[in-house]
This record gives structure tokens, C-alpha cells and sequence, in this order.
């Protein structure tokens, strides 16, 4: 077993077929999914060291199952994660209403948790900009309300995608010391603890 | 009956005449009983308090060896440099005990089999009479699992010998923690979590501080500290009374067994079992899941766990021909759990989530599979219509059992060629099933076709007979067979004067 050893977590939040996992490739494998790749076994659990300064800090980047189906399991996935990238589709305004859901939910369970709005597939508005349906400047006024960066990435293009992950891993590192303590670790576990009590206590019929 | 009677009267008088051999074999005149080994229960039940008090020091000596010979290792290690010149150790050789211990590792060896043994054995009544008789069978089982822990605590030793200074201290507070928590048996499972992890972060910080051991040392040191102390401590702190986990494993497997109609398709799940390679990786993390169960230290059940996943993305992308995402991940993982229903899974999460090293838990790959899994625990847990696209009648139905999925779509009409489909896409064996049944009925039409002209070729053959003897009957009848002699002869009948018939001659010349 060779775990990588892994710094900060990352989820990856955003419903359904809004391009969580085709945003992940594109960082970490610099290629766009069209067709089909041999050597990657899943996309869905990444860790990628990266340079910040003198430091190298590896992200372990979750994806999450975007249907609705698995909604009420969310807080699961995101518990002691310190940055969520919370992603909508420019072209799907209801992606977007989704994307509140999440940092709503973000700003109630995690409250050391960044975010990180993150409009995806710009390249189609680039060609038609009659797709657009997220207006940048509503997107980019909700994440000023919610005290969260501002991106619009394109996976095929590679546009932004880099510079969405540099700037978590710089926030983090920049933010390291204050938490993530021996105590912060054992009082997460207590929440992990919690949540899992949330659902196992009510035995199924 | 009269007979029979007189069968019990004798069987009676046999009975009366062995009667001294019924008689405690202690000799205290009470009746013995062979599930006593002969003796009456008094005596037996001194007898085997006798047995397990001496089980019990044995045990005592041998955890007190064992420690001597930790201590020994300590001792010899450190005092390598002045004592390595003088072969005979001072206190006990080393060889000694150790093969003694060997010895006794067999027979604990052959001891377990004899008990697995009895499980097999055809009559469960004379397995349950032996075990009494021996009457020591479930302590010989502890004591096996005690030598897998000295095992891990030899491994531990040998371990921390490289470590010089910092390795006897980690040695020394490890077992102090231990004889601590051995104390604290009685406190909830959550104390007991606390415990531990204040243990370990304790210790970690301490290495860091005092040691500077780098941040990967410490990490290697600490997966060993989990080894040694969570192999000691298992028994008392797995599903543990204080808690209703048990309860709760119950439910659950009893959940998964009520829900054994959904299939792979109401889950959406991009697995094609049809293609053997998928549901050969299928099967392997079903049995890695299971396997989790059967593991004491959490990371070696979070490496089970680890492992199932990798097979499931192994099967997606084979199915997909792309990369599995979070979105095919996660159910392909609840289906698995469906189909495998792994034993004491409430138990093995909560003891995971208590008694984890929590670096792994929070950031690493195992700590994504194993979040994942806790999402299909609590994805089972609360699944409803919603969850699986039904309506709230049809899963009222399934859940009921009155209506099955996998049935209704086929049924009563599955030997027929047209609705094999449906069936065929849940599972490769239905499909090989429904295969074979096509044809057989297909062969069957075919013997049944056979069967007709051959029948119609008898009837031919019969009525072919019949209408040649008919035939034939109709010509003798139309031509009697009469034996008329002709004219001539009969005229001719006696005339004698006729020439004498010619006979030849010899011309000579």
C-alpha cells in the first residue's frame, strides 16, 4: 500500500454531469475525457503535490457523487475537508441553483471550509455566448455575499483550471498553522463520529 | 408389542446389572454421566475449575514470559556493545523457552483443527458431548488468538529495536497505556476512543518534538503503534457491550436481506457482469468486503476496503472503457455492499471511525473509500422509492415480497425466446440459464416433430402392410387357387400304349 502522504482535502461539489471529475482530470492528467484512457483506473480520489513557494503541499482531491439520490450523504463526503469546489455549469441555471444548496449547506456544517465558486465549460460560451445562462457578474456578486473566490474554468481548454487549484493550495498554506492542531484533528473526529451516528441511529425496519 | 415390551424389560435388567459402572468414577457413590467423563456433576465441576485454574496460570506464565523475553530483547539490544562477547545469557537461554513455544503453537495448531473438525462432524449431538468432554474448546480458541497478538508484539519488538532510544521509549508508554486501558474496561466506547486517540496524538507529537523524527517516520512509527495496541485491545473495544452496535449490525444485515430484489439497473449502476472480467472483479470486492471482518487492526480493515474499491473501478472502467468518477463510483459501491452483505458492517464503521490513527481517516485515499462506504451504510439505511426511481407501491410490493423485479418482467413466460433479454441483463448466470432453456425447448419442438413423423411413418408402415395383404387377399380371392390339370394329360391319363420313350444309342463308326 502506497498512500500517498496528503496534506489538505478537497471535495469537489456539483451536481450531476457539471464536470467535477473532467475538471480533476484536466488538472492533474492535463487532458480532456474524450474517448478512452487505459491507465487511469478512477478519477474519483486524486493526490496531487504541488509547489507553493518554497513548500510542496499535496492536495487530496475528492470528487462526490453529484445526484440527487445521495443529497442527504453530502455532508458525509465534505466533513473536515478545508476547501470545496463548488461547481455549476454556465449553461444549466438550474447547476447553479444546486451550487447554493451546497454552500449553504457548506456554511452551516464546515465553517473552516473555503469555497471556491466555479463556473465550468467556459470554451461553449466562447463559441456561442447566446449559452450563457450564469451571468458572470450575478455569479461573481454571490461569491463576494458569500466570502468565496470567484472562477469560470474550461476543462477542454485547460483555461483557469491551473490557477483555481494553485490559489486553494496558497490559501491553504497561508492559513495552515492556524488549525490543524492535535486537538482541531480529535474534535473533527468527533463530528466524523457524530455524522455517522446521524445515520445509524434510526435502524431500518 | 408384546414383544417389544419384553425388549425394554431386558434392556432394564441390563441396565440394573452395569449399574456399577454408572457410579461416579470418583467413587463418591452418586451416579456418574458419560457427558461427565463419567463423573457425577459435583465432581465434575470440581474437576474442571481444577482444568481451567490450571489454563489459567499457564496463561499468566506465558504472558509473564513473553514480557521477560520482550525485556530480554530490550536488554540485549542495548547491551550489545559490553555483552555480545558472552554467549550464555545470564538469566534463561534464549532457545529454550522459545522452542517450548513453538511446541505449543502446534499443538494450539493441531487443537484448532480438531474443534473445526467437530463443527463438520455428521451428528451435532456427539460434537457437543465431546466439546463438554474436553471441556476446554472455547478457551483453546482464545489462546489461539492470544498467540496471533504475541506474534504481533514479537513483530513490534523487533521493529522499535531500530529505533534505538526513541524506540524504548514508545515501547515503554505503549505498555503502560495498555495496563491503563485494561482499567478503564468499563467506560463507554467513546471514552475509550478519546483514550486512544489522545494516546496516539500524544505520542506523535511527542516523536516530533523530542525526537524530530520527520513527518514520515513518525507516521511509520505510529502505524505500528496502532498495530501493536489495537491488536492487544480488540477484543474488549470491537462492538463492546456499552454500546448497542450489535443491534445495529442486526439491522442492518437484516435490512440488506429485505432488500435483496433491487437490482443493479434501479441503481444505476455502469457494471456490465455479463462480461467475465467485470464480474470476476465483481466477486473480488465482494470477498474483499467481507474479508474487512475478519481483520483487527483498523488500517488492515481500511486496506480491505481500499482494495474492494479498486476492483469496483477496475470493473466500471472495463464496462465504460473510461475512468470512473464519484458518480459511478458510489453506486457500484452500495450494490456491492447489497450483494455481499458484510458481516458486523455497523461494527466494523464505528470501530474504524474510533480507534483509527485519524491522519488516515481525514485526507488519504483509504479515508475516501472508507467515507464512501459509511455513504452506502447511511444510503441503505434511509433507501426509499425515491431513492430507487420506484413508486412508493412498487416498493411497498418488493419490500413485501408479494412481487419480485426480476420475475415480474418474465414471468411464467421464460422459456420462451422473446422476453430472455430483460432477465439476461442482471445477472450472466440467469443469462446462461435462459440460454440453455431456449434450447432445450428449441430441441424439444424439434424431438416432438421427430417423434410425429416417425409415428406417421409407423402408421404408413402399418397401413402399407394392411393394404398389401389386402391387395393380395383381393387376388387370391379374384384368382382361387385351383389345380386343374390340362386336357391333354388328363386324357392321356393311363394310356399305356404309347411308343416307348427313345433311348439312345451308340452307333459305332
Amino acid at each position: 500500500m502506497t498512500a500517498m502522504r496528503v496534506d489538505v482535502k478537497v471535495v469537489m461539489l456539483g451536481k450531476e454531469s457539471v464536470g467535477k471529475t473532467s475538471l480533476v482530470e484536466r488538472y492533474v492528467h492535463h487532458r480532456f475525457l474524450v474517448g478512452p484512457y487505459q491507465n487511469t483506473i478512477g478519477a474519483a480520489f486524486v493526490a496531487k503535490p504541488i509547489q507553493v513557494g518554497e513548500k510542496v503541499i499535496t492536495l487530496g482531491i475528492w470528487d462526490t457523487a453529484g445526484s440527487e439520490r445521495y443529497e442527504a450523504m453530502s455532508r458525509i463526503y465534505y466533513r473536515g475537508a478545508r476547501a470545496a469546489i463548488v461547481c455549476y455549469d454556465l449553461t444549466d441555471s438550474s447547476s447553479f441553483q444546486r451550487a447554493r444548496f451546497w454552500v449553504k449547506e457548506l456554511q452551516n456544517c464546515e465553517e473552516h471550509c473555503k469555497i471556491y465558486l466555479c463556473g465550468t465549460k467556459n470554451d461553449l460560451i466562447q463559441e456561442d455566448r447566446s449559452l450563457r445562462k450564469i451571468d458572470y457578474h450575478d455569479a461573481q456578486d454571490f461569491a463576494e455575499e458569500i466570502g468565496a473566490q470567484h472562477f469560470e474554468t474550461s476543462s477542454k481548454t485547460g483555461n483557469n483550471v491551473d490557477e483555481l487549484f494553485q490559489k486553494v493550495a496558497e490559501d491553504y498554506n497561508s492559513t495552515a498553522f492556524q488549525y490543524m492542531t492535535g486537538k482541531t484533528k480529535l474534535a473533527w473526529l468527533r463530528l466524523l463520529q457524530a455524522a455517522c451516528h446521524i445515520f445509524t441511529d434510526s435502524p431500518g425496519s | 408389542m408384546i414383544r417389544s415390551h419384553c425388549i425394554l424389560r431386558t434392556e432394564r435388567r441390563g441396565i440394573h446389572v452395569d449399574q456399577s459402572d454408572l457410579l461416579c468414577k470418583k467413587g463418591c457413590g452418586y451416579y456418574g454421566n458419560a457427558a461427565w467423563q463419567g463423573l457425577c456433576s459435583k465432581c465434575w465441576r470440581e474437576e474442571y475449575q481444577r482444568v481451567r485454574q490450571k489454563q489459567i496460570q499457564d496463561d499468566w506464565a506465558l504472558a509473564e514470559k513473553l514480557q521477560r523475553e520482550e525485556e530480554a530483547a530490550y536488554a540485549s539490544s542495548h547491551g550489545v556493545q559490553t555483552q555480545s562477547t558472552t554467549p550464555p545469557q545470564p538469566g534463561h537461554t534464549s532457545l529454550g523457552p522459545f522452542s517450548k513455544f513453538e511446541e505449543k503453537k502446534t499443538n494450539e495448531k493441531t487443537r484448532k483443527v480438531t474443534t473445526v473438525k467437530k463443527f463438520f462432524s455428521p451428528s451435532s449431538r456427539t460434537a457437543s458431548k465431546k466439546e463438554t468432554q474436553e471441556g476446554k474448546t472455547s478457551p483453546s480458541i482464545s489462546r489461539h488468538a492470544s498467540f496471533d497478538t504475541d506474534q504481533v508484539s514479537k513483530d513490534f519488538v523487533e521493529f522499535l529495536k531500530n529505533l534505538q532510544k526513541p524506540g524504548r521509549e514508545i515501547h515503554k508508554q505503549c505498555r503502560a497505556f495498555l495496563v491503563n486501558m485494561s482499567s478503564k474496561k468499563d467506560l463507554g466506547a467513546d471514552e475509550l476512543s478519546e483514550c486512544v486517540q489522545d494516546f496516539y496524538q500524544n505520542l506523535a507529537d511527542r516523536q516530533m518534538t523530542h525526537f524530530k523524527g520527520s513527518s514520515e517516520s513518525v507516521e511509520q512509527v505510529m502505524d505500528q503503534v496502532e498495530k501493536y495496541i489495537m491488536t492487544r485491545l480488540y477484543k474488549s473495544v470491537f462492538c463492546p457491550e456499552t454500546t448497542d452496535d450489535e443491534r445495529k449490525d442486526l439491522a442492518t444485515q437484516n435490512r440488506i436481506r429485505a432488500l435483496h430484489w433491487v437490482t443493479i439497473q434501479m441503481l444505476c449502476v455502469s457494471m456490465d457482469e455479463e462480461i467475465p472480467e467485470v464480474s470476476e472483479n465483481v466477486v473480488k470486492a465482494i470477498t474483499d468486503i467481507i474479508e474487512m471482518d475478519s481483520k483487527r487492526v483498523p488500517r488492515d480493515k481500511l486496506a480491505c476496503i481500499t482494495r474492494c474499491s479498486k476492483h469496483i473501478f477496475s470493473a466500471i472502467r472495463i464496462t465504460k472503457n473510461e475512468p470512473a468518477s464519484a458518480d459511478d463510483f458510489l453506486p457500484a459501491l452500495i450494490y456491492i455492499v447489497l450483494k455481499a452483505n458484510p458481516p458486523r458492517l455497523q461494527s466494523n464503521i464505528q470501530y474504524i471511525t474510533r480507534f483509527c490513527n485519524p491522519s488516515r481517516l481525514m485526507t488519504g485515499e483509504d479515508g475516501y473509500y472508507f467515507t464512501n462506504l459509511c455513504c452506502a451504510a447511511a444510503f441503505i439505511e434511509k433507501l426509499d422509492a425515491q431513492s430507487l426511481n420506484l413508486s412508493p407501491e412498487e416498493f411497498e410490493r418488493y419490500m413485501s415480497g408479494q412481487a419480485s423485479p426480476r420475475c415480474s418482467s418474465a414471468e411464467g413466460e421464460w422459456p420462451h425466446t422473446g422476453q430472455g433479454a430483460g432477465v439476461a441483463a442482471t445477472n450472466p448466470v440467469l443469462a446462461q440459464l435462459n440460454h440453455n432453456l431456449e434450447q432445450l425447448s428449441s430441441i424439444s419442438s424439434r424431438q416432438e416433430k421427430v417423434m410425429e413423423a416417425a409415428q406417421s411413418l409407423q402408421a404408413d408402415l402399418l397401413s402399407w402392410t394392411e393394404s398389401v395383404q389386402r391387395e393380395v387377399n383381393d387376388i387370391l380371392e379374384k384368382y382361387p387357387l385351383t389345380c386343374t390339370v390340362s386336357a391333354i394329360d388328363a386324357n392321356n391319363i393311363d394310356n399305356d400304349n404309347l411308343p416307348p420313350p427313345l433311348t439312345p444309342q451308340v452307333f459305332a463308326g
